[in-house]
């Protein structure tokens, strides 16, 4: 093993993860032959890698003045992290338009930067690292968006996630310049209490890092780009997107709003709980007219988002538990459901609806899993997203929230409406008679839509797995 | 109590390791499929009757005790038990399973499936009677909502509905009379009322400061009254989406008209009873005094269901809907007979809920032969039945019988034991609609029997009667009704154990 010093210990992870960036670097400029393979396989082995070493006790502890932290929050918001990104390599393997151009070695490396700027935020305790990170995040996804180069719609959606983006970068670095000038800092402790916390100028420059991390995470108001942008890029992308970003958002929210602000949980839970709401509602509404499963997917998971804010919203530690619970069920069945949309597509050519009509007869495996994921996401019983959904519910009724819960449960019923829809078509809509040739679905898609549908199932079966992970991630937080 | 087996987890379980099974049987061998579901839902049949059998009523109270922790740190436990209500309503949900069964063998396409999400269905009906834990009590009924929408949506049957009115251009086009119209307007009720009943259910969690689910524990710590009053509110409008309350109950007459024979079967004669249940058992059990305050409130909309429903069926002619509109109607017994709050009342509820089930099992197996050989729902198209179809016709005329509480027959006991109750009610008044829909009940049934069966013959065309399995379900199902109709105290009894102990509620 390389020989790391004893000190950067605690930021192993991301050592292993730049060694591999710099080695597909290098491999991705020599090599010609077979390169997708070799590029992809060396992806997936330093993600194991990685995966594996994050298990070991060594990487606990902090580092850079303690501004750097890696504790068990971080580590396991590491592991889901590292868990989508192989979810997604696996799934782009042999994608035709990120094969265009061979251009795959970069696209991988994009995977692993961008990957390498959530680790670093979800570990930062100190304000300038975290925009470091947020943007070592977020610019890797402006150019993956676009690398759909044939498809004019890409460039419209990484217009729209580049301008959002950058605009809340913007407003991000200047809330940490107030919130500078307000407190006299930018790095927090848990058990620190910050001064100035009270005074206008903080009050002002927490809303606008709010507004900033708000874009990351897709809540409202500052959903606008993701549909666009979902249908525009490679899928198996897209599917990470609906996934990576929003938990290293959710991480950051954590982190800053918990550990920094905590002593002012009661200020904040109530917005928090109105953008909850407010997610809710839109994210499902929004989704009934659609008739591209892409865009139907991309407003289910602002709305899925909305239940995670619940989670943060409830102020309690259980919250958190059940949300980094929700977002293990939601990483699975989403991410699952996009890779299905990319089967069909491949087969079809098509991300409409209608693609998927009779799907039981074509290819039961990919009915069957989309069954599966649709489940988990609408929240129906033994799969894991039914645990998800009703642990959420307990933490925010535990705070006494119970309104809102009622608001979740009866938006539940709207998602299942366009859930259900989907069901509809895949199983019981006629169509015509064209649409009855067998679907081919490739290995590497067959496996990572076969492991997601499995996890679901099996964690739905054994929830308590999930709930100790999520404890463990919560062990060091008072 | 027989603590060595565990006997509910395997009525339970049974048809949800049948439906396991039969996701790795091959979908050619169609007879493997069908006896493989009668098999696992036998099974659930005699683990009922040996309960039933078994319960010591000298004991009453809880028996069949099963506790297993789950999340102890929430207060989540695996905890099922029954009393003398539940295990009857135990014995009724397995009893319609069986016939269920035997009314779908001659299922045409995708058998596999269908029985697969019959028997989920079936657990999930299963574990709410048995649950006494609110978390995995909602667990159950969640299971049992969606196996509906792909049972509904994929083997029901359509029917073309002219919408008329102004508005006519606007309904038409939701597919009003489509299956899946039906599916989706049943699924999403369903989960609309489980919203509510969710809510509640955490209300009280997070209001009684024990974070426990166990029912036990719950009941012996209850919220103070004020609060009470508007989780009851919940109970009721969620489960009341369920049981057909009136006016939650529009989704009953679609969804059951699209449905197919055995999830028609299912439905009406055990979903809507888990509704009926869910009202009495947590609202009531658990929030008694709201449940006193709101009595005139429910007994008086159990009685608008009675004539509401009695009028709309009598309106219909589409057979389905006539059987469908009647089950709402006897849903309205059931409910007053909760209503009631008094030992004759609850006991005439529960045995109401156990014959309805049966005498609706019998009629939408019946429908369902009915339109396998005549083709049609449309009742002005039949007629004359009787010389060509004798065994269908008679057993529909049971059916009607009971439904219209024809002494003998165990409607009539039920009817009898719930009008008893109410009189001796706070609110003695309610009897004279409720009778009134008695009357009704028999105008609408009489009716639909003369036009189909007896008078003249449209068609010329051969109908067939039953012809083998075919018999079981409807023979099944008569003999129970006359059973309990000659000699109710089989089930009476144990009835009664289970609603003097739940009554010491109200002390």
């Amino acid at each position: 093993m390389i020989m790391i010093p004893n000190m950067f210990m605690p930021i192993s992870l991301e050592i292993i993860i730049i060694t591999g960036i710099l080695v597909i670097f290098f491999l991705d400029l020599f090599l010609s032959k077979r390169k997708n393979q070799i590029i992809s396989t060396l992806t997936l082995a330093f993600l194991i890698i990685t995966f594996v070493f994050s298990f070991s006790g060594l990487v606990h502890g902090s580092i850079f003045s303690n501004t750097f932290v890696s504790d068990p929050f971080a580590i396991t918001l590491k592991q889901i992290f590292i868990l989508a990104t192989a979810l997604a390599v696996l799934g782009s393997i042999n994608h035709t338009e990120i094969k265009l151009l061979n251009r795959e070695g970069e696209y991988y490396q994009l995977l692993l930067f961008t990957l390498l700027g959530m680790m670093i935020t979800v570990s930062s305790r100190e304000l300038l690292l975290l925009f470091l990170g947020f943007e070592l995040m977020s610019i890797p996804l402006y150019i993956l968006s676009a690398f759909s180069k044939e498809n004019i719609k890409s460039a419209e959606g990484a217009i729209k996630i580049f301008l959002f983006g950058t605009v809340s970068s913007a407003l991000l670095l200047l809330g940490i310049g107030i919130f500078f000038a307000a407190t006299g800092t930018t790095s927090w402790m848990p058990d620190y209490h910050i001064n100035g916390l009270t005074d206008p100028l903080a009050v002002l420059a927490l809303i606008i890092l709010l507004c900033g991390f708000g874009f990351k995470i897709a809540a409202f108001p500052f959903q606008f780009w993701v549909p666009d942008t979902y249908e525009a890029a490679p899928t198996p992308f897209v599917a990470f997107l609906s996934v990576a970003p929003k938990i290293t958002g959710f991480g950051i929210l954590f982190r800053f709003l918990f550990e920094a602000l905590g002593p002012l949980v009661t200020k904040w839970s109530i917005y928090a709980l109105w953008i909850s709401a407010l997610t809710m509602i839109v994210g499902n509404l929004l989704a009934l007219p659609q008739r591209n499963i892409k865009r139907l997917l991309a407003y289910s998971g602002i709305a899925h988002i909305g239940y995670i804010l619940l989670g943060l919203a409830s102020g309690t530690k259980f919250g958190i538990e059940m949300s980094i619970f929700y977002f293990i069920a939601y990483l699975f069945a989403n991410m699952g459901a996009f890779l299905v949309a990319e089967a069909v597509n491949r087969s079809s050519g098509s991300d409409n609806l209608d693609s998927f009509t009779n799907l039981w007869k074509r290819s039961s495996f990919l009915s069957i899993s989309m069954l599966v994921f649709i489940l988990s996401l609408g929240g129906i019983p033994f799969v894991i997203g039914f645990w998800a959904k009703l642990y959420i519910f307990l933490a925010a009724a535990k705070s006494g929230h119970l309104l809102i819960v009622l608001l979740g449960a009866l938006m539940t019923v709207v998602a299942l409406f366009y859930y259900l829809n989907v069901a509809r078509i895949m199983y019981i809509d006629k169509g015509g008679n064209e649409d009855l040739k067998k679907v081919e679905v490739p290995l590497n898609l067959s496996l990572s839509i076969g492991i997601s549908a499995i996890l679901v199932v099996a964690l739905g079966l054994y929830p308590r797995f999930v709930i100790d992970i999520a404890k463990k991630a919560m062990s060091t937080f008072v | 109590m027989s603590e060595s087996i565990p006997v509910l987890s395997i009525i339970m379980l049974s048809p949800f390791v049948g439906a396991l099974i039969l996701s790795i049987e091959p979908q050619r061998s169609k007879n493997i499929i069908r006896i493989t579901t009668l098999l696992f839902s036998f099974i659930s049949l005699i683990g009922s009757l040996y309960l039933f059998i078994n319960y010591d009523q000298a004991l009453g109270g809880f028996q069949y005790i099963e506790i297993l922790p789950l999340a102890p740190s929430l207060g989540i436990t695996y905890f099922l038990a029954v009393d003398g209500i539940s295990v009857t309503l135990v014995l009724l949900t397995a009893i319609i399973l069986v016939t269920g069964v035997f009314a779908s063998w001659e299922i045409p396409q995708r058998s596999k499936e269908f029985f697969i999400l019959l028997l989920l269905l079936s657990t999930g009906v299963f574990g709410v009677f048995v649950s006494l834990d609110l978390f995995i009590f909602f667990l159950f009924y969640e299971l049992a909502v969606l196996p509906m929408y792909l049972l509904i949506g994929i083997w029901g049957s359509s029917t073309k509905i002219k919408a008329k009115g102004i508005f006519s251009r606007a309904i038409s086009s939701t597919g009003l009379g489509s299956k899946e119209y039906g599916a989706m307007k049943l699924t999403l009720y369903l989960l609309f009322g489980s919203a509510f009943i969710l809510v509640g259910i955490l209300a009280i969690y997070s209001y009684s400061g024990l974070e426990t689910f166990n029912y036990i524990k719950l009941n012996e710590n209850l919220l103070s009254p004020s609060l009470q009053k508007w989780i009851f509110f919940l109970f009721y409008f969620g489960f009341g989406t369920l049981a057909g309350v009136w006016p939650l109950h529009t989704w009953s007459p679609d969804g059951h008209a699209s449905a197919p024979t055995a999830v028609s079967m299912m439905h009406a004669g055990v979903l809507m009873k888990l509704g009926a249940y869910g009202i009495i058992r947590l609202g009531m059990g658990l929030l008694p005094d709201a449940a006193v305050s709101f009595s005139f409130l429910i007994g008086a909309i159990a009685v608008i269901n009675i004539v509401y429903g009695a009028f709309g069926a009598m309106w219909q002619k589409d057979l389905k809907y006539v059987v469908a509109y009647s089950s709402v109607s006897h849903m309205g017994i059931v409910m007053l007979g909760a209503a009631t709050l008094n030992e004759m009342g609850l006991n005439g509820s529960v045995l109401q809920m156990f014959s309805h089930g049966i005498m609706t099992g019998l009629l939408f197996a019946l429908v369902g032969l009915i339109y396998e050989k005549a083709h049609t729902r449309d009742i002005s198209k039949m007629g004359g039945f009787a010389k060509r179809m004798p065994a269908i016709a008679t057993f529909f005329l049971i059916g009607s019988l009971t439904s219209l509480g024809l002494p003998g027959l165990s409607g009539f006991v039920a009817e009898l034991l719930v009008f008893l109750g109410a009189w001796a009610s706070p609110s003695p008044w309610w009897l004279i609609p409720a009778v009134f829909g008695v009357f009704l009940t028999a105008v609408y049934m009489l009716r639909v029997n003369k036009w189909i069966f007896f008078g003249k013959s449209n068609d010329s065309t051969p109908l067939h009667d039953a012809h083998g399995f075919e018999w079981l379900a409807p023979i099944i199902l008569c003999v129970i009704l006359i059973l309990v109709g000659i000699y109710p105290k089989l089930l009476l009894d144990t009835i009664d154990v289970g609603v003097v102990e739940f009554l010491q509620n109200f002390h």
